[in-house]
């Protein structure tokens, strides 16, 4: 909290202090809360995430921009998993468990962009840490308007280099993974603790993004991502039973290449004073995951600094090639899929749906407010999303009515 | 080499297709509005995207600047 003050008193300084000849709006500050909170079988998972940034413009050709945010995260997540087939044999044994997880992850970045004409370009930098995560991610993007700035192209590369921890194994269990053990918990992670160890993650990101006005009222955009990770890229913590008896660490693949595009169309009519937003996605990854979603939100004037949007979001993805929900089952779809195993529902196959609303409400006074806040804007928002799973079960206990809730708060304030 | 042809030729279509787009700067009121942004409301976009990306198998379409698991 003392941070976060420090942090507006630093920003209002540099508004302050920035050329008389660009004081007009030359700052803002933002700062924004959600909550998020999912009640599926067992994990009651509950995210507070608090935030704080800035952007100072002290001449026309430079932005320059810091930020923090965390997750503090409390909740259980499954320790061990199993399916129905084992869940069958063994209807004495509680083959699931739910681990309590309490986790802090800090997150502070910083970057800056650079304008000339009708050229841009942004750098940046953001270090993340965790118990048992770090991260420190490089970014670099290029952006040109063209055609009477009817057109804009964007490019844009980041780099991270992360770290996991995980359990020193026993001296030839890498080479066998059956024998993996899952991590207890992060005592000791990113120490000289005996039994503790660190596996890096490399991450390559590219996006090139396509901008285009079409009419007064209609612009469009087309996006594409790829991205490809290399490391270690299961959950340390999460066992599977894969046999008789047989427990192992979650084993997925070391490598993965990600490809996503997606479409957008924002299209306004001036009878009703709102804005028609559409989106849809594909995605495609090396582990047979195919998804797609399509957006659909409203945003309509109330009054005339009041505004609210309704929005529905649909999702559809298959499962990764080597997702069983029981490994020890036999035949499709239970039953071993090669060399690799997994306990997350996020690569099984599932569907979800979101609906939320969103108020907008900015205040604008004829005179700066306490001297220099030229503007204020307020967001409120709520999302509801249910998520539907096809496969995934808790040892033969399908996981009905999985839902999660969003609540986020955000307030601007420009100098 | 097909990739190639098939970007090239994508490529050529979109330089094409943006010139012939004839929005003038003082037709841009609307165009400017909050509402009619891609990347409006940046801050509260990024933390619901945040969650949901955790509780996906998939990704992108939006930005490549990140970091960090958050994956609980």
């Amino acid at each position: 909290m003392q941070l976060t003050r420090l942090f507006a008193m630093a920003v209002v300084a540099a508004a302050a202090l920035a050329p008389a000849r660009a004081r007009a709006e030359v700052a803002d500050v933002n700062t924004t809360h959600s909550v998020f909170f999912e009640q599926p079988t067992r994990t009651k998972m509950f995210v507070y995430t608090p935030g704080v940034s800035a952007q100072v413009t002290p001449w026309d050709w430079l932005d320059v921009r810091a930020g923090w945010e965390a997750d503090v995260v409390s909740g259980a997540s499954v320790a061990v998993k199993a399916g129905p087939a084992y869940q069958a044999t063994h209807p004495a044994a509680d083959v699931i468990t739910a681990a309590s997880v309490h986790d802090l992850r800090n997150r502070a970045r910083g970057g800056f962009t650079l304008r000339k004409e009708a050229v841009s370009f942004t750098g940046g930098y953001s270090y993340s840490t965790e118990h048992d995560y770090r991260s420190h991610s490089f970014n670099v993007a290029a952006r040109t308007d063209t055609y009477d700035k009817n057109s804009q192209f964007e490019i844009a590369y980041a780099r991270n280099f992360d770290s996991v921890c995980d359990r020193t194994q026993v001296s030839d269990a890498s080479n066998v993974p059956v024998h993996l053990q899952a991590l207890e918990d992060s005592t000791g992670c990113f120490t000289s603790t005996a039994g503790r160890t660190t596996h890096s993650i490399a991450i390559d990101s590219f996006q090139g993004s396509w901008t285009q006005t079409w009419t007064p009222v209609l612009a469009t955009q087309l996006v594409y991502t790829a991205e490809i990770q290399n490391g270690f890229l299961s959950n340390p913590y999460r066992a599977v039973i894969i046999g008789e008896g047989l427990k192992a660490q979650e084993h997925h693949p070391g490598n993965r290449a990600r490809d996503a595009i997606a479409a957008r169309m924002h299209l306004y009519f001036r009878p009703i004073r709102a804005a028609l937003r559409l989106g849809v996605r594909g995605y495609y990854d090396t582990w047979d995951i195919k998804s797609f979603t399509g957006d659909v939100e409203l945003e309509k004037y109330i009054a005339d600094p009041f505004r609210v949007t309704f929005r529905g979001r649909f999702y559809k993805q298959s499962g990764a090639v080597f997702w069983s929900d029981d490994y020890t089952g036999g035949d499709r779809p239970l039953g071993p899929k090669g060399q690799y195993w997994s306990g997350d529902r996020e690569i099984s196959p599932f569907t979800s749906v979101l609906v939320g609303v969103r108020a907008i409400q900015t205040f604008a006074p004829q005179r700066p407010m306490l001297g220099i806040i030229s503007q204020l804007k307020l967001a409120l928002s709520g999302d509801v999303v249910q998520f539907k799973y096809d496969e995934y079960t808790l040892a033969g206990e399908p996981v009905t009515n999985a839902r999660a809730y969003i609540g986020t708060l955000s307030l601007t304030a420009i100098f | 080499m097909r990739a190639i042809v098939l970007v090239f030729s994508l490529s050529l279509s979109i330089v094409t297709l943006s010139a012939c787009s004839t929005v003038k700067p003082q037709q841009r009121a609307i165009l400017a509005d909050p509402t009619m942004q891609f990347e409006a409301e940046p801050e509260e976009g990024a933390v619901r995207q945040h969650a949901l990306d955790n509780r996906e198998g998939s990704m992108g379409g939006a930005g490549v600047a990140g970091g960090g698991c958050g994956c609980n």
